[in-house]
């Protein structure tokens, strides 16, 4: 049992297995093999060369960071060099990467790989990332290039990929082919844009001659012709004009043919290393048995299993999200404040995203993936786990990545489960013009153009102007029009049929509570005595509630907040009795989808003492007592 | 001119299999608040869940009792409904009962959830032909040869012994809480609640009084046609909860039984 599997709070999940079929929601632990990963030792195994960049000391850099030569792991007089003086044939090494990626005309080549004395066969493994050639066409792209000498004028002793890969429907049937002296074999798995483990083994003895083809873990080739150039000592990898590029991690060749058990093992070496493939996967739909609808196996993989919380759940009404925003506020005397957002993103979003009506099955599922959501693959070298891709519910956008926090799972009755989960957005920043949350889509919040067709009331449209006062999100407050306005009932019409104002109306049953700001002194054998604090001593902080709104509404009064970034002052008309103006600003609020077009928003106003504008004054004196 | 259909004229299957019903009745419901702002002024009705429909009839069974109106198993599907034309889909069954009473042919009455979207007015009339062409049902399920067996009815205490049966009723219910996703009004499931049989019964004599537990029974409901073709059975090992006894001026005095039964799943593990 792998740690995943003993690290979940769930039983009856078990390693994949091809030779079963499964059931949808079925949870399977998905790996290349069930070989034990092993390290290529240096001076075991008949290693011959190995070139990787987890030592950049290895490399011969100038001050372009052009690669020059990639040293030979486990020989340090044997290298891939770049002796051209075009720049342009040189790969440019990124310091943060596990590879090195050849593009264009960039190519390294070296003399001293030929299969040792008397031994006639070689195990070449090679892990690599392809983009396809170029944005439009998937023609060959060679992978590495054994000849007999550095001109590399053969066409021999090739490995090359090609072909369209893309699946469209569950047929497992591709284009993408890895090609050995320019024949093409069926690809076992999806190849551009993803890591590929080709194993190559090679032997001759005499006239007889084998050559074994492996695409990530399975067999794809058995040739008993092919040519002697691939027992050449000149290698070569990249130099595909014009090609987007190869990224190379790890290229490994041994003397001799390696058993089936060390073949598998350095497969899972490679692959565990830099594939990002392997853990749990869930079963969309009931799976066949067969190797064609593995987890691995590209179209057949992506048919039938997913990652993606988004292909097996939905969202239940009830689903609700709290926004807070971080705030420093320095209270000052009289009433006055200063609150400065802590960082550039100082709103947090907390969802309870709920799963209602869930079978037995189908929650086993769902809990077993949140427990594994810190398995993700990393988001860089500097942070750790990748959140969950979320298509998150009306009326926030549907990619967010989410942080899942928390699950509360319980059951009212046989086989009928509820699930909520508490989940954290992070990465949604206000700094997108487009909006946090609330954005932009030009489906529901548009960009305002004097041909723009068709609006209603609590429509919001986004105006894009040069002057800074201009731009930003309007609010229709007209009756429908079908076609577009006219330009004096635009936002920035004399007449204009929108406001940037909050104009939004809360529920009949309200309540204001007001609390004097006084001070006390409240001396030992006297009575307490109060003071005002100031002149400003009657400032509100209120909740309010906008329920059982529409989903137009719900998206314009949660746009109108999403736009303040929880500290942003506007103007707000107090109910009966008060009705007075007064600048507040909303550092807290949250939403619950209730049911289509029923919405429930609840928002905490904070009075703001001071004009609401690009420069705000104090009436306060502050006098400093040296 | 106005359209009016008349009964004869309605068509009205369940799965496709032909009901010959003595009623049927539709009707939808939707629920609605209203969102008054805090100037008084009225805003809209807010919708607060999916449109249900209501669905039941009364029919005479003419078989043996089909697996879709079965409500304690566990199959959550929805049946489909034609009904004057029209289809309905995404019914769910929610209760099921009859009345064995002397000299009665037994009516089943059965009441469903409904959740779609229905056009009331493609209603139409079947033609002639088609209602010509309907079968006539062979068995009708009656009172005469229908019975609850008493053997052995109750199974703790063999010193006690129901008298003579009168007349009872048999009823299975459950409820059907809908599920949505967000988005939609439409139920992606229709799941089963609180499932029970009930049962009533009238007799000259009930034998020993309830205790504290109630009294458990144990028998088998068998529906006959009038001629003792069997039709379907209906076991019941339940708990009688009440008893009562009565008499009026002209009559004979009369006791009656409540017994039910929960019905319980054992979870099957995942």
């Amino acid at each position: 049992m792998s740690y995943l599997i003993s690290g979940l709070n769930i039983q009856n999940i078990s390693d994949y297995d091809s030779t079963q079929s499964y059931n949808k929601y079925d949870v399977v632990d998905f790996q290349l093999s069930t070989a034990v990963a092993s390290y290529p030792q240096k001076g075991v195994d008949g290693i011959r060369f190995w070139f990787n960049n987890e030592a950049l000391s290895d490399f011969s850099l100038n001050q372009d960071y052009d690669v020059t030569s990639w040293t030979n792991k486990v020989a340090a007089d044997s290298y891939l060099k770049q002796t051209s003086e075009d720049d342009e044939e040189k790969p440019y090494v990124d310091f943060n990467a596990d590879y090195l990626e050849l593009s264009n005309k960039e190519n390294l080549f070296g003399n001293t790989f030929e299969v040792g004395e008397n031994i006639n066969s070689r195990t070449i493994f090679i892990c690599f990332d392809p983009a396809p050639y170029s944005y439009t066409t998937f023609d060959n792209q060679t992978l590495m290039h054994f000849d007999t000498s550095n001109s590399f004028s053969s066409s021999y002793g090739k490995l090359e990929i090609g072909g369209n890969d893309s699946f469209s429907d569950a047929s497992f049937n591709t284009d993408g082919k890895i090609y050995i002296d320019g024949v093409g074999y069926e690809a076992y798995s999806k190849i551009y844009n993803t890591q590929n483990i080709i194993c190559i083994t090679l032997s001759k003895s005499g006239a007889t001659k084998n050559l074994k083809l492996r695409h990530n873990g399975k067999q794809i080739a058995d040739l008993n012709t092919f040519n002697d150039n691939w027992f050449n000592s000149y290698l070569k990898i990249g130099g595909n004009n014009g090609n987007i590029g190869i990224k190379y991690y790890d290229i490994i060749g041994f003397d001799g043919v390696l058993t089936e058990a060390l073949i598998q093992s350095y497969e899972k070496y490679l692959f565990e290393t830099y594939f990002n493939i392997e853990g749990l996967f869930f079963a969309k739909k009931d799976v066949p048995a067969g190797l064609e609808t593995s987890p691995l196996a590209g179209g057949g993989g992506t048919f039938y299993w997913t990652r993606n919380i988004n292909e097996l759940f939905n969202l239940s009404y009830g689903s609700s999200v709290d926004f807070s925003c971080k705030l420093s506020t320095t209270d000052f005397d009289d009433g006055y404040k200063n609150s400065v957002a802590r960082n550039i993103n100082p709103i947090t979003a907390t969802f309870n995203f709920a799963y209602d009506g869930l079978t037995d099955i189908e929650a086993k599922s769902l809990i077993a993936f949140f427990e594994n959501t810190p398995e993700a693959k990393k988001k860089s070298i500097y942070e750790d786990f990748e959140g969950v891709n979320m298509e998150l519910f009306t009326p926030y956008k549907k990619d967010s990545e989410i942080y899942f926090l928390d699950i509360d799972h319980s059951t009212p009755y046989n086989n009928i489960n509820s699930i909520n989960i508490k989940g954290e957005s992070l990465y949604d920043s206000s700094l997108d013009y487009k909006g946090l949350l609330v954005q932009l889509d030009e489906q529901y919040i548009r960009t305002y153009t004097s041909s723009l067709e068709g609006f209603e009331y609590n429509d919001v449209v986004y105006v894009d102007s040069s002057v800074f006062r201009d731009r930003g999100y309007y609010y229709y407050t007209g009756d429908s029009v079908q076609g577009s306005l006219p330009e004096e009932n635009g936002p920035l019409g004399n007449d204009s049929h929108f406001t940037k104002n909050f104009y939004f109306k809360q529920d009949i049953d309200y309540s204001v509570p007001s609390q004097i700001r006084l001070r006390n002194l409240d001396l030992e054998s006297s009575t307490r005595e109060y003071a005002k604090a100031g002149i400003n001593y009657n400032v509100l902080q209120f909740d309010l509630n906008f329920s059982n709104r529409s989903d137009r509404e719900a998206r314009a009064i949660l746009k109108f907040f999403d736009s303040k970034i929880g500290y942003n002052t506007f103007n707000y008309t107090l109910p009966q009795p008060y009705n007075k103006t007064i600048k507040v600003y909303c550092p807290e609020w949250s939403h619950t989808y209730n049911f289509k077009d029923d919405h429930s928003i609840k928002a905490k106003f904070i009075e703001f003492k001071s004009a609401a504008d690009y420069y705000a004054g104090f009436n306060s004196i502050v006098t400093f007592v040296p | 001119m106005a359209k009016f259909f008349n009964y004869k004229d309605i068509d009205f299957r369940i799965n496709g299999s032909i009901f010959y019903a003595e009623q049927v009745s539709l009707s939808a419901q939707a629920s609605v608040e209203p969102v008054i702002l805090s100037d008084g002024t009225f805003l809209n009705y807010a919708p607060k869940g999916a449109v249900v429909g209501n669905l039941s009839c009364d029919f005479y069974l003419n078989g043996s009792f089909p697996s879709f109106l079965d409500v304690t198993n566990t199959d959550e599907s929805a049946v489909t409904v034609s009904f004057a034309g029209i289809t309905i889909n995404n019914v769910f069954l929610k209760n099921v009962s009859f009345s064995v009473e002397p000299f009665q042919p037994v009516l089943i009455s059965a009441e469903f959830d409904w959740y779609s979207n229905i056009l009331f007015e493609n209603m139409k009339e079947q033609s002639n032909s088609a209602r010509q062409s309907k079968p006539i049902p062979s068995y009708i399920a009656h009172s005469y040869k229908s019975y609850i067996d008493q053997n052995n009815f109750y199974p703790d205490d063999p010193n006690d012994s129901l008298g003579n049966v009168v007349s009872f009723s048999y009823s299975t219910s459950c409820d059907r809480p809908i599920f949505l996703k967000v988005d939609q009004t439409i139920p992606f499931r229709c799941a089963k609640l609180n499932k029970n049989i009930s049962v009533d019964l009238s007799a000259n004599n009930l034998g020993k009084i309830v205790t504290t537990k109630g009294k458990n029974i144990s028998t088998i409901i068998y529906l006959k046609d009038f001629y003792g073709q069997s039709l379907s059975t209906f076991s019941i090992n339940g708990v009688m909860t009440s008893q009562s006894y009565s008499v009026s001026s002209g009559n004979y005095m009369l006791s009656q039984a409540s017994i039910e039964k929960m019905i319980t799943e054992e979870k099957v593990l995942v």
